[in-house]
């Protein structure tokens, strides 16, 4: 029993502490890009305005392709991102984010091909980073009458010396992703990654044991 | 007559600091990253009477160098970085320039 209380516990933690990959939300009348190349199976793209620092808001195109080939989902479409919560620590900062949003999606399946399928798209993320530590877990969900699609992305990281503001932060990072939906079946992508960042512009890149790229480049002004 | 007297000095000698201080230093939780700086960073230059921003995420201090003549109110600048989504610990008013702090930093 006590076991599993603290395995419970554990969890808990974990799932507290697991947070941001890239925010979706920058900073005050800010701008953030991104673009992720997620080896051979997503591509991402997200282009979001924050009027406060709370929300923000923009454009998002995403493409699952499944690992045997036997579909493509192009889903493009309009997300809103909002701040759940924030706690701003001396040395740390942890997030909630969720979002929302609607597109039209097209694409290849078994049935053959599709366009202009309403989707609903919606997520949540959380993270806890300090100088030195960082963990960050997220799920994405697309709905639609077609397809039911859903990624899973943790990333666990450490810093192997504290930077400032003016000088380039380096990451090692783990990255675990599973995929909803039939992209890889009972799959479980774990991928080493290298990160940096200076000033406005971040870039993370790894491959899977196949030597297949992961790359996302983001970049906030 | 005498405690109403101590008040006027000590009232006067907090303005005249005041109008003196160059620097206003912030502590500030939450900063972990470089892209947290940029934001408050951008929402201080932004601010007419600022000269120049410093952000030190190792000391969590931001520094704003006013413009000779010119203040911002404390209150100004803690509702600024809560509206950056910050939190102000500490507001301090000094009257080393921002180069100094700056350097004292980088000796860390």
């Amino acid at each position: 029993m006590k076991a599993t209380v603290r395995g419970c516990f554990c969890l808990l933690a974990v799932a507290a502490s697991i947070g941001a990959r890239a925010k979706p939300i920058a900073f005050q009348d800010g701008w953030t890009v991104m673009a992720e190349y997620g080896t051979n199976t997503m591509r991402q793209a997200q282009v979001f305005y924050a009027p406060r620092f709370w929300w923000s808001g923009g454009p998002t195109y995403t493409k699952l392709i499944a690992g045997d080939k036997s579909f493509e989902h192009e889903m493009p479409g309009i997300q809103v991102n909002y701040l759940v919560k924030r706690w701003n620590l001396p040395d740390a900062q942890g997030n909630v984010f969720a979002w929302g949003g609607a597109g039209s999606a097209r694409g290849t399946d078994g049935q053959g091909s599709f366009s202009g399928v309403a989707t609903a798209q919606g997520g949540l993320q959380a993270d806890y980073e300090t100088r030195s530590v960082y963990a960050s877990a997220k799920q994405e969900w697309f709905r639609s009458s077609r397809f039911g699609n859903g990624i899973t992305t943790v990333q666990l990281g450490v810093a192997p010396y504290q930077h400032d503001y003016d000088e380039l932060a380096t990451w090692f990072l783990v990255q675990l992703r599973r995929y909803q939906g039939g992209v890889l079946p009972g799959k479980t992508e774990a991928i080493p990654m290298l990160r940096l960042f200076k000033g406005n512009f971040w870039i993370e890149a790894g491959a899977d044991p196949k030597g297949r790229l992961q790359l996302m480049v983001m970049m906030n002004y | 007559m005498k405690s109403l007297r101590i008040a006027l000095a000590a009232l006067c000698g907090a303005l005249a600091l005041a109008a003196h201080a160059r620097t206003v230093k912030m502590e500030v939780n939450g900063m972990v990253c470089a892209f947290c700086a940029q934001g408050i960073e951008k929402r201080l230059r932004a601010m007419a009477p600022t000269q120049d921003v410093y952000v030190s995420l190792r000391d969590k201090v931001v520094a704003v160098a006013l413009k000779d003549g010119e203040d911002i109110p404390d209150a100004t600048l803690v509702t600024s970085l809560k509206e950056a989504g910050y939190d102000v610990t500490s507001v301090q008013r000094v009257d080393a320039p921002l180069a100094e702090i700056r350097k004292a930093a980088k000796r860390k």
